[in-house]
């Protein structure tokens, strides 16, 4: 009993191991309140995979820039402004797909890259910083798109209604590979978070991430290029903004300056539900990994059951608070 | 002194406390008495931190017993033990720096949160403290506003006006201060033990026992080595019973090897002084200064960490040198271990990543990090400082004092540096990660590197350095070879009573 115990304890050393524990919780729920058999239908994993991807984007760029002990709240509005400029480019102006899918995710590292800039140099903080952008890239959406959706159809240079084909990008990500399985916006999810995983974990600037997140001062006098590294994890999640940003036009198959409304609270719930901590130095995406499926698998449970919108922000809120509280128990026993 | 008649002020009987596997103590037996300085000595982890918080009520799960004048008690908690007269001046000061001496001293006191205060007493109450501690500074005075020895001053002050003090305990008060400023806290604790109260001072510094200690009590592994009186301990013995084994740390003998000159400072604009000096290969030059002497700051400019970089006042192997920031230092060259551990070592990174912060450019391809060869040298160079670290994977901030700063040391070594500047690199670390440190810089030096050290410790740099300079606001006022100079003089230098 003891030896069990003490292993236990061991393996909650490992901050993934506590981050497994409430989503376990959560997939325990699932199977008991399965909803007539549909929670082991592989259709509904399928489909809450597809529904976290967009978001979970945004969390890999969100790790990034909480391991800096920093925060970023514009990446909601970044999508609705990148979906935006995605549809005009490809639909109005007619731009080639490779073209504007270029100058989207430039127009994204860039806003990023003004961000950081402005933590970096100034040293304002982080939630200012991308509270202004946020409120700022929402504004140039709306501006952008006239106050309305972005379609196929549009008033052509003569006045006259025109309605053009769909891009061939906004079918190619908004189909299924694998066998009908798995889709494209799942695997650009995943390869984000691949990519992310190699920044943190294996490249020297993610080492530069986690220095200047743990201790800014120590990370200066060691001769850490402290502000670049700041500006590089605020335009890499600009970056992936601008991906999340196309993932969600290709799926609305329109660019609405209103989307993406709130998806930076998801986001930063996944990060907190992984375990990262908001005051920087550590974490992981593997961790934030686990944490959007925990959000996602939460969700799932709760719509297959049938509970009210109403009811499903609430339980989540609370499932949020119950969650941290438990994982920081953990860390504590371990330790 | 014959404190037979009289049960001690306060004892512990066989006490033990063990955190999970390891044991923080083991069956301590220690007698307090009043009107008595009673020294803990000990490395880093021998135990006196875990004493320290049973006798003021941190920790309250513990076998064995405390008696106060023989009778049996235990402090559930901090108030318990402040009730009974037991008062802790801690290393990290416990003050609220945005507010004023008056209002720390009235947070203190407690009371109701609602009950209202009379401002202009608590004042005058907190202004007389101050002035019975020999702080001259108006009550209202931001604590922000206060140099560390003042703030130190008015921890005093505080803990003293609640009254009733019997016994004091000082956690290395002194490791953030200079040695003028220290007397000064000596004085205080001199007035105490004169006052009747008990009081138990933990310090590594040698000339504190010598002058403050009645008795002595060594700490190791969390067992009693020794409790002696003063006059039965000489300063060999009682290092040996801190290591468990003879010192290694000897006074660098013989001519100092000097090559050219590798750094040169020309008039360096520094305070309201200037300065110029020469710092050549293979040689350890020493810096001392009070608080306001500005040679911390001197050593963060050579560093580019300071405020302006200025190429034509300082040469490096004959070329302009001008740092815009650390990197660029690093890049040339020139390392500097800060002071602060805090401004050190990054506490949520790995003992791995930490030593190889600075390095890491030698460590990378293409942007990704090689680890077998990182793991390999920091293995290495750990070995050699003696690191105690669980694991390269371990949480930097799991070490101790003594290591962290072994590892910060650690971190300049893997940059190879030609120059390395040292800001008070053994402030607060024990005897025996102090002489580890020591060894490398030597080892570094002979190897034809050049140091400039800064040191509170007038002991170190007596044994360490070539040359010493010594600053005061911001000019060099006193210079001196290898064996022209020792505590004595240098400490006179400083206070300007000779030059």
């Amino acid at each position: 009993m003891t030896t069990l115990r003490w292993r236990a304890a061991r393996l909650l050393e490992h901050s993934a191991a506590r981050a497994l524990v409430p989503l376990l919780c959560v997939l325990l729920l699932g199977a008991l309140f399965h909803a007539d058999g549909a929670f082991f239908d592989w259709q509904a994993h399928r489909s809450m995979l597809r529904e976290i991807s967009v978001v979970g984007i945004l969390a890999c760029g969100m790790t990034l820039v909480i391991v800096t002990a920093g925060i970023d709240l514009s990446v909601g509005s970044l999508v609705g402004l990148c979906a935006v400029c995605v549809a005009l480019f490809t639909m109005p102006l007619g731009l080639p797909d490779g073209v504007g899918v270029l100058a989207v995710l430039a127009l994204g590292a860039a806003a990023g890259a003004t961000c950081g800039a402005l933590v970096a140099y100034p040293r304002l903080q982080p939630f200012i910083v991308t509270l202004a952008m946020m409120v700022f890239a929402r504004g140039l959406a709306k501006w952008l798109a006239g106050g309305q959706k972005v379609t196929r159809s549009f008033r052509g240079p003569d006045g006259d209604f025109v309605t053009v084909p769909s891009p061939r990008l906004f079918e190619a990500i908004d189909t299924r590979v694998l066998g009908d399985n798995v889709s494209v916006v799942t695997l650009i999810f995943l390869g984000c978070a691949f990519g992310c995983w190699l920044v943190l974990s294996r490249m020297r600037i993610g080492r530069y991430l986690y220095a200047v997140g743990g201790n800014f001062e120590a990370a200066r006098l060691s001769g850490v290029p402290v502000r670049s590294t700041l500006v590089f994890a605020y335009a890499l999640c600009g970056l992936l903004a601008a991906v999340a940003g196309i993932c969600q036009a290709a799926q609305e198959t329109h660019g609405d300056p209103e989307t993406g409304m709130g998806y930076e609270l998801d986001a930063i719930a996944m990060v907190v539900l992984g375990g990262t901590s908001l005051a920087g130095g550590r974490g992981g995406v593997g961790l934030t990994l686990i944490g959007a499926l925990t959000l996602g698998y939460l969700q799932k449970t709760l719509s297959l059951n049938a509970y009210s919108t109403e009811a499903r922000l609430m339980l989540t809120g609370a499932i949020l608070i119950a969650a941290v509280l438990f994982q920081r128990r953990l860390a504590r026993r371990a330790a | 002194m014959s404190h037979d008649a009289s049960p001690a002020l306060f004892e512990l009987r066989s006490v033990t406390k063990t955190f999970g596997a390891t044991r923080a103590l083991d069956s301590v037996n220690l007698e307090l008495h009043a009107g008595e300085v009673h020294v803990l000595a000990g490395g880093n982890g021998a135990g006196k931190s875990t004493l320290i918080k049973i006798l003021s009520g941190a920790i309250s799960d513990y076998q064995g017993e405390l008696c106060a004048r023989g009778l049996p008690l235990r402090f559930a908690d901090p108030g318990a033990a402040r009730r009974h007269g037991v008062l802790t001046i801690h290393q990290e000061l416990s003050l609220v720096p945005t507010l004023s001496i008056t209002d720390n001293v009235l947070l203190a006191q407690g009371g109701r949160g609602w009950s209202f205060v009379s401002r202009r007493r608590a004042s005058q109450q907190a202004a007389q403290a101050c002035l019975g501690v020999g702080l001259d500074v108006s009550a209202e005075t931001l604590v922000e506003a206060l140099s560390i020895s003042d703030r130190q001053l008015v921890e005093i002050a505080r803990a003293l006006h609640m009254g009733g003090a019997r016994l004091v305990i000082f956690d290395e008060p002194t490791s953030a201060l200079s040695d003028v400023e220290s007397r000064r806290l000596l004085d205080r604790v001199e007035q105490l033990r004169a006052s009747g109260c008990a009081v138990v001072y933990i310090t590594h510094r040698m000339h504190e026992i010598r002058r403050l200690a009645d008795r002595i009590t060594v700490l190791r592994d969390g067992q009693v080595v020794l409790t002696r009186t003063r006059d039965e301990l000489d300063d060999g013995e009682l290092v040996r019973a801190m290591l468990g084994h003879d010192p290694s740390d000897q006074v660098r003998s013989g001519p100092a090897h000097v090559g050219r000159p590798r750094l040169t400072v020309r008039e360096l604009p520094l305070g309201d002084g200037r300065v110029s000096f020469e710092l050549h290969e293979g040689e350890i030059l020493g810096l001392a200064g009070l608080m306001g002497s500005f040679a911390a700051a001197l050593l963060l400019e050579l560093f580019g960490a300071g405020a302006a970089a200025r190429a034509e006042r300082v040469q490096l192997e004959g070329r302009p040198f001008a740092p815009r920031s650390p990197g660029e230092a690093l890049a040339h060259g020139v390392a500097l271990l800060a002071s602060d551990r805090s401004e050190s070592v990054i506490a949520s990174l790995s003992v791995l990543a930490n030593a190889t912060l600075s390095s890491l450019r030698a460590y990378t391809r293409l942007g990704f990090v090689s680890g077998a060869r990182e793991r390999a040298d920091v293995q290495l160079h750990g070995a050699r400082i003696a690191l105690g670290a669980p694991s390269l994977a371990a949480d930097a901030g799991t070490l101790s004092g003594g290591n962290q700063q072994k590892l910060a040391l650690v971190r300049c070594l893997l940059t190879r540096p030609r120059v390395l500047l040292l800001d008070d690199p053994t402030r607060g670390v024990d005897v025996g990660a102090r002489a580890e440190v020591h060894e490398r810089v030597r080892e570094l030096a002979q190897q034809g590197a050049s140091v400039l050290l800064f040191s509170s410790d007038l002991d170190e740099l007596c044994e360490l350095c070539d040359r010493v300079l010594c600053l005061r606001r911001g000019s060099v006022v006193f210079e001196s070879r290898r064996g022209d100079f020792d505590r004595e003089r240098l400490l006179r230098a400083l206070l300007g009573t000779s030059a």
